[in-house]
């Protein structure tokens, strides 16, 4: 399934590795696999079974010059270089997709506006080089772009913190409460999922929260030190929000012009209904959140459970009909 | 045992990149393990014509030369597959290095991790990494949607393709023929931008809409690929960002704060109320009604009318 951290055990993935393995190995003998694996952005693991296959590869007929290779667990030894000629073992072009996957994500990483200048200009610089170095694979990549969203001014001011490792002070937007707090934070780090966050401690609800940055409205950087108890980073590639099994469940359902929900709320089903509509079903921590969705679908849809909920959407409604009627003759 | 397909290739692309004079099949066949295992020749066969795309997949450059007998062979010059010099500081490498980790879709995280290696045997910097000092920024680029990858193919490779789309507010999906031109993400969403052949128009589409499968056609683009493709400009018209008009509202003073932010002008009333002009575009409606009686519109009177209607809906729920 797409958006699963990413370590495939692909062939393909593993045989361009073992290609570029041999050129890195053959100017270091002797090299520590941990030093290897880490250059490679693999486990060990994933390196010795890369070991595993290479002494059964070779450049021609069959037992006559395989790859000598071996590792005592620690070090890997290369016996007989000269088994691939020298150019045999010259580093290869990049393909097409190498080309673009690299330079589309480099392009977009240099749009986070909280980027420093002196690492936004490295960027700039290696993106130009890896451009010209991979020549023609290098035109496909304008087909594909990414742009982050980010506050610039409140990321620098995050991104500064966390470096610094000092606590914040923020008045942030909630919209499921449509109010704003003051709250302080230790931040642990940003993340870019579309819109940018900043995952931190939060000293007023003495938890773990992410705030997204577009709603923080005014941000300082305090003299405190940020001080977060260690918690386990999570694993955010299925989403930032990961309802837990014991939130209330929520049920909408909605018309054709409401569909749009399933793709916006992250939800355990959505079963298709007759009149083109769906049934969807998520959980939240907090229900009473959704008003706003219950208001904002009009008649493209509606609560049907938990039934306070729906009740608290028709009386604001009627709430909010009151002021016309009063106004509605006068204007 | 089957020998496994990785080792298969590796034999593969050191022998057409080792030898100098092409090599035949059947010289290969009897050079590689595997290939000797395989079999019939039909299951030889495929397996070779296989093999030899998935090396092109991985950027290998590999020609077909056909010798005085009139049989083909295969190598792989040096010149045609050697990296041109390139020389990068431990700066650079270390914002590639952040780079290529931001792709959360299998394909592309595989190719850019693949890139990196490639440099990385070329000489490639690696000790020093500024952000791992802190490791604050962890941008990421969603892919959730499986249209994704034949798309991206498909831009890649200037192939029309043709895919059922449910529009927005529709019940049934309609299928569509388009030349795919680029993919854009925004907000965390991807968008296609491409050549609608049914529409006869430049038509932008989001991927999470697409139902079922993408497929490929057969023949070429029939229009012409415009140098700048926007996708960007047409969604944030689709999000109500392009206002040409401006409404007038009450908010309740201790609410919406979002609105204040767009407001272009806040005056206070004085009785626990304020007046707002704000941007009025598409979709404006439906965000107001979302303050429920914390807002109330005064003017233009569509708007107001667009409002009541939307508030008449949920109160009879």
């Amino acid at each position: 399934m797409a958006g699963k951290p990413v370590r495939p055990v692909n062939a393909i993935d593993q045989t361009r590795r073992m290609l570029s393995l041999v050129t890195y190995l053959r100017e270091r003998p002797g090299a520590r696999i941990e030093d290897v694996a880490r250059a490679f952005g693999i486990t060990e693991d994933e390196l010795v079974s890369d070991l595993d296959v290479l002494p059964m590869c070779g450049t021609s007929f069959r037992g006559g010059d395989l790859l000598d290779i071996d590792t005592d667990g620690e070090r890997i030894w290369w016996h007989n270089p000269a088994a691939l000629g020298a150019d045999a073992a010259e580093p290869l072009r990049l393909a097409a997709d190498e080309a673009t996957a690299l330079l589309v994500a480099a392009r977009a990483v240099a749009t986070l506006p909280g980027l420093r200048e002196s690492d936004r200009q490295a960027l700039l610089r290696a993106t130009a080089k890896v451009e010209t170095a991979a020549g023609e694979a290098a035109g496909a990549s304008s087909r594909l772009s990414v742009t982050f969203e980010s506050e610039g001014g409140v990321f620098a001011d995050v991104d500064r913190a966390i470096a610094e490792r000092r606590r914040l002070w923020i008045r942030y937007y909630s919209p499921a409460r449509d109010e704003v707090t003051e709250r302080e934070i230790d931040p642990i780090r940003l993340v870019s999922v579309g819109h940018t966050y900043v995952e931190a401690w939060c000293r007023r609800s003495e938890a773990r929260r992410t705030f997204r940055l577009d709603r923080v409205a005014e941000i300082r950087i305090l003299d405190e030190p940020s001080a977060p108890p260690e918690v386990e980073l999570r694993d955010l590639s299925e989403g930032l929000v990961q309802p837990a099994a014991e939130d209330p469940e929520v049920v909408v359902e909605v018309g054709p012009g409401g569909r749009w929900v399933a793709e916006y709320y992250p939800h355990d089903s959505a079963d298709e209904l007759p009149d083109g509509g769906l049934r969807i079903t998520l959980r939240t921590p907090d229900p009473a959140s959704l008003k706003r969705l219950a208001l904002r679908l009009g008649r493209d849809g509606r609560i049907v459970e938990p039934r306070e909920l729906a009740e608290s959407a028709r009386s604001a409604a009627r709430e909010a009909l009151a002021a016309y009627d009063g106004a509605g003759a006068a204007g | 045992m089957a020998i496994a397909k990785a080792e298969r290739l590796m034999n593969l692309a050191l022998c057409l990149l080792g030898t100098r004079r092409p090599l035949t099949k059947r010289e290969l066949r009897e050079s590689i393990e595997a290939y000797l295992e395989a079999g019939s020749d039909d299951s030889f066969n495929r397996m070779f014509e296989r093999d030899k795309d998935d090396l092109r997949e991985l950027g290998l450059v590999i020609e077909t030369v056909e010798n005085l007998e009139g049989e083909t062979g295969y190598l792989a010059r040096r010149d045609s597959n050697r990296l041109p010099a390139i020389t990068l500081d431990a700066e650079e490498a270390a914002a590639l290095g952040l780079a290529a980790k931001v792709w959360q879709q299998a394909r592309l995280a595989g190719a850019a991790s693949g890139a990196l290696q490639k440099l990385r045997a070329a000489g490639l910097p690696e000790d020093v990494d500024p952000y791992g000092a802190h490791g604050a920024l962890e941008p990421r680029i969603p892919v959730h949607e499986a249209a994704f990858e034949p798309l991206m193919l498909a831009c890649r490779d200037r192939r029309p393709v043709v895919f059922d789309y449910r529009k927005a507010n529709a019940a049934q999906p309609e299928q569509r023929h388009v030349e795919p031109w680029a993919l854009e993400c925004w907000r965390g969403h991807w968008y296609l931008a491409g050549w609608d052949r049914d529409r006869g128009a430049e038509r932008v589409f989001r991927l999470s809409r697409i139902t079922g499968k993408v497929r490929s056609r057969a023949g070429r683009f029939t229009v012409p690929v415009p140098d700048v493709v926007t996708v960007r400009e047409t969604v944030a018209g689709w999000a109500g960002e392009t206002a040409d008009r401006s409404a007038r509202i009450r908010l309740r003073s201790d609410a919406g704060f979002p609105l204040r932010a767009k407001a272009t002008s806040v005056r206070e009333l004085g009785n626990g109320w304020d007046e707002l002009e704000i941007p009025y575009g598409h979709g404006l409606d439906a965000w107001l009604v979302e303050f429920g009686p914390d807002v109330v519109v005064l003017e233009p009177e569509e708007l107001r009318a667009d409002v009541v209607d939307r508030l008449r809906a949920v109160a009879k729920g």
